[in-house]
């Protein structure tokens, strides 16, 4: 079942709508909790409360420079790991840093083996400020243990894209502020198929990644 | 004669109506015009700074401005005396955007919050630390200015946590 360029396509454009509707519904005021369980049919028999995903997205084939200095290959050495994924940057005063956050309040409440289990990757989509030092000294502000990557913002639009993910050049603002863009999910890869199967939009609550990450840990099916 | 008589209490009956309704619509435009206390009411409630991740001290503030009153108001410059910037923001899909000012609904609040719109702080005069305060200046189209005491939480804090 090879799949052609053209379903990779449609399915980007479904679950990007999906994440369209639920922000729409976060931000009318619902919170992103119960938007997520009215998303999809789906949602209501997934012991997960992040939204499954009818399209499993394969991690996109990107190379970049960790933030020891040295290549990491997102494949290779996330495989076989739970893989939780988000596109950001350093500078990025609410969003970035709420959603990084979260993620980290819900890992420590993990047992360390569960811990070890899940690679938590932080992607830059401003690479020519977020040197390896700069993402390193604010990833650990979170979780000395995440994983951050940054290199050609070329290849950095292209995996997003595959993603449905809409990564735009960074903005120099007047000020000196630079505006660039961050993913509006985080998407949860499984052990089982290094694929995407549940989605969690950045305003997602702490309790919903706590009640969700140690059965991502455990590799349970969405 | 009686006929006429009659019709003059009437209208006099009806002229009074309408000066009473000119009264009261003075007084509301009196009220809403000329003592801006009277138009927006506004308090600052649950101020505070998550503690900057990054070296360049990029930061994020969030409050509630509720209004008691019944005249809406406009919150349209902040400022602090230990900070060189703070302008207003709105996070968006996947970027966010600076709003120009922000809009205090009458009897209602304007919310700033995690993930929505909020206050970004650059240029700190002294680096953040937990437990420091930091002065914001909200100035408001009618109400004027409301000087806060921010104060600077850990990076994951939530009001209520």
């Amino acid at each position: 079942m090879p799949r052609t360029p053209r379903r990779l396509a449609g399915a980007a454009a479904l679950a990007l709508t999906a994440a369209l509707a639920l922000t729409a519904c976060g931000s009318s005021g619902a919170r992103p909790g119960s938007a997520n369980a009215v998303v999809s049919k789906e949602a209501n028999s997934s012991p997960y409360q992040g939204t499954p995903l009818t399209a499993h997205f394969d991690k996109p084939d990107l190379t970049l420079t960790d933030t020891g200095g040295q290549p990491y290959s997102l494949r290779q050495q996330t495989a076989g790991h739970t893989t939780l994924l988000f596109f950001g940057y350093t500078s990025c005063p609410d969003v970035c840093p709420t959603t990084m956050g979260d993620i980290g309040v819900a890992m420590q409440k993990l047992p360390a083996e569960d811990q070890k289990k899940i690679d938590v990757v932080f992607v830059s989509t401003d690479p020519q400020r977020d040197t390896p030092k700069v993402l390193r000294t604010w990833l650990d502000s979170f979780d000395k243990d995440f994983v951050g990557l940054t290199g050609s913002l070329d290849q950095v639009k292209a995996a997003a894209k595959s993603l449905g993910i809409l990564v735009e050049d960074p903005v120099v603002n007047k000020d000196g502020s630079v505006t660039s863009s961050h993913g509006a999910q985080v998407l949860a890869f499984l052990p089982s198929d290094d694929r995407a199967h549940v989605l969690y939009l950045s305003n997602t609550s702490q309790d919903v990644f706590a009640h969700d990450l140690p059965l991502l840990a455990k590799g349970v099916a969405a | 004669m009686a006929g006429a008589k009659r019709f003059s209490r009437f209208a006099l009956a009806g002229a009074g109506l309408a000066a009473a309704l000119t009264a009261t619509a003075t007084a509301i435009v009196v009220a809403s015009g000329g003592d801006s206390h009277a138009a927006a009411r506004l308090s600052v409630a649950d101020p505070y700074i998550p503690l900057p991740a990054g070296a360049d001290q990029m930061a994020a503030g969030y409050l509630t401005v509720t209004n008691a009153g019944r005249g809406a108001d406009r919150l349209v410059r902040v400022s602090s005396p230990g900070a060189s910037s703070v302008t207003m923001h709105r996070s968006t899909e996947s970027s966010m955007e600076s709003v120009d000012g922000l809009e205090v609904p009458a009897e209602g609040a304007l919310t700033l919050t995690r993930g929505g719109t909020h206050l970004m702080i650059m240029g700190w005069k002294q680096p953040p630390a937990v437990g420091d305060q930091l002065e914001l200046d909200l100035t408001f189209e009618k109400a004027g200015t409301i000087a806060v005491q921010v104060p600077v939480k850990p990076l994951t804090y939530r009001p209520g946590s």
